[in-house]
């Protein structure tokens, strides 16, 4: 009884320190342990109290918590879960707390951890020009979804998780709305963009997205930046520049598919840079920016050609002096 | 007791071929196109499906545009001599080949290789290197690259029935034709005296052990 108190004591300090700060510190096995104990704690105290009010009222609390946290718990284990609450229905004459809180958690069952991870990703959002790119910041959304903010310990990668999950959103909607743009241009509705034009269009909308978040955005980037998310920032950013490129009608499947590419991700991480330090009105600067970025390696492609028929011209040029050559020599004779 | 036995294994045959021939000409339709919402690679179930699908594509793609510039390679020496019709010929088949793969490319997002440069130039000087020491050489190293790819759509056909065969069905049949139209290829080699090509077995085993390490390259990279 004393470790169940001490159990939920822990707990209870874990919930007031990670409301302060996140716990990053604690490692994924004494967390998920400490879980267990807490759940256990608030089950047995649900049946105890029922006497008590004033233990009641934190053990219905500290309940609450505890299924959301279980959750996850029972994504992980839960042929370990099942035995374990039968054991419980069998030792539990009086079972009746704990099937109200089964049912809650057969409720919950139907959302998956990601999905968990998103929607409170999600609530997130809203506390970041408050909190910036954190894990308070996490926290705040938990809460507001009515979770433990202890749920934070879920993300492993904290803010990382939280930056990753935004841009994974926009580059989403970016998508969308593209893929709406087409639609509409296939069925006849509005006139094709010239590419250059769509480009610009494109990588607006998608910077655009920035604008409710651009005071913390630096921090974004920074977390964007750091090692252990660098895999992920890329692929994203390589995901979206290729989304960009297929809407703008791109099919190329030669060293154009590579330079296309390198040449809109330049453009999109320069504006994004000079967005940043934009103070004029809506960002006029950095759209004006990105127009002559745009027309910039509309030119050079321009040039590459022009280069490239001249070379043409050229070898073909030699080869016709080669052939002269030849039958001037006599040497070209059919073998 | 026979008797019936025979009649069953000869009505057998008569049941079951309208009904095959039916099946395949309902596959050949083009009706199948719009029954299926692809045209040729169907969209992948997960992640890691996609992978494989695309290596699969990303590599072919390299071995069709690296067979174009081998030619191109081989024309170039010998597109004047007798067997220029010839080289031109097989050539021409395997433009359709990077031209099918070029649009099942596009059609399915998959990055290209980025050794295309390489495969360009590396393709070229060995068409043309291998014409220079004749018509055999040519002849030679072309049995030599056919076997290697049709031995490369051979294993992919094998993994893809191994798979999933319905699934598949379009691009098997697309790996087939081209598998059948490379053989073609080193059949007419071996016809036009590759054997008597000067250093026959050590090109050959050169130029193939050259394809593999392509392969895997292109697979990766």
């Amino acid at each position: 009884m004393a470790a169940l108190l001490r159990g939920l004591r822990a707990g209870r300090v874990l919930r007031g320190l990670s409301s302060v700060i996140a716990a990053p510190t604690t490692t994924n096995p004494q967390l998920s342990s400490l879980r267990r104990g807490f759940r256990c704690a608030a089950l047995r105290l649900q049946d105890e109290s029922k006497s008590d009010k004033s233990t009641s009222f934190s053990s219905s609390s500290s309940s609450s918590s505890s299924t959301t946290t279980h959750h996850e718990h029972y994504q992980a284990n839960s042929a370990e879960h099942n035995s374990e609450a039968a054991s419980q229905h069998d030792f539990d004459p009086s079972a009746a707390e704990g099937t109200k809180i089964s049912d809650q958690e057969q409720d919950t069952e139907y959302e998956t951890e990601e999905q968990l991870h998103a929607r409170i990703l999600a609530a997130a959002l809203e506390f970041v020009p408050q909190h910036g790119w954190s894990m308070e910041a996490i926290a705040a959304g938990a809460e507001s979804l009515d979770l433990s903010s202890a749920s934070t310990g879920m993300f492993t990668n904290g803010a990382g998780d939280l930056v990753l999950h935004f841009i994974a959103q926009c580059n989403a909607n970016l998508t969308e709305i593209l893929a709406e743009q087409h639609n509409q241009v296939q069925q006849g509705q509005v006139e094709p963009k010239k590419t250059a034009e769509f480009l610009k269009d494109a990588v607006e909308t998608r910077l655009r997205m920035y604008i409710p978040y651009i005071e913390t955005w630096p921090q974004a980037m920074s977390i964007l930046l750091l090692p252990h998310n660098i895999p992920d920032s890329l692929k994203h950013l390589s995901t979206m520049v290729d989304d960009i490129w297929y809407y703008a009608g791109d099919r190329s499947t030669d060293m154009n598919w590579y330079t296309k590419r390198a040449a809109l991700t330049g453009i999109f991480n320069t504006t994004e840079l000079v967005m940043l330090q934009d103070s004029s009105p809506d960002f006029q600067d950095t759209w004006s920016f990105l127009d002559n970025r745009v027309q910039d390696v509309v030119n050079m492609a321009t040039t590459a050609k022009q280069v490239q028929a001249t070379g043409e011209a050229v070898v073909q040029g030699l080869m016709g002096a080669a052939v002269t050559l030849k039958n001037l020599t006599g040497l070209n004779q059919r073998r | 007791m026979q008797r019936a036995a025979h009649v069953a294994s000869c009505s057998w045959p008569q049941i079951v071929k309208p009904a095959m021939i039916r099946h395949s000409l309902k596959c050949r339709a083009p009706l199948q196109h719009s029954s299926r919402a692809y045209s040729v690679v169907p969209p992948p179930r997960d992640d890691d499906e996609r992978d494989a699908v695309h290596r699969m594509l990303r590599v072919d793609h390299a071995g069709e545009y690296g067979a174009n510039r081998i030619y191109a390679g081989q024309m170039a020496v010998l597109g004047r001599s007798r067997t220029g019709p010839l080289i031109q010929q097989m050539w021409d088949q395997e433009k359709k080949h990077l031209a099918k793969f070029n649009e099942i490319l596009a059609e399915n997002r998959v990055r290209p290789t980025a050794l295309l440069p390489f495969w360009n130039i590396a393709g070229f000087v060995l068409g043309a290197s291998s014409a220079l020491l004749g018509k055999e050489g040519a002849m030679a190293c072309t049995v030599a690259v056919e076997e290697s790819i049709s031995e490369h759509y051979n294993s992919q056909i094998r993994a893809l029935m191994e798979n999933d065969p319905e699934r598949y069905f379009e691009l098997l049949q697309v790996i087939k034709e081209f598998r059948d139209d490379e053989m073609d290829h080193h059949d007419t080699g071996l016809e036009h005296e590759a054997e008597s090509a000067p250093g026959y077995w050590l090109l050959k085993n050169v130029i193939q052990l050259g394809c593999k390490a392509a392969i895997y390259a292109s697979q990766r990279v």
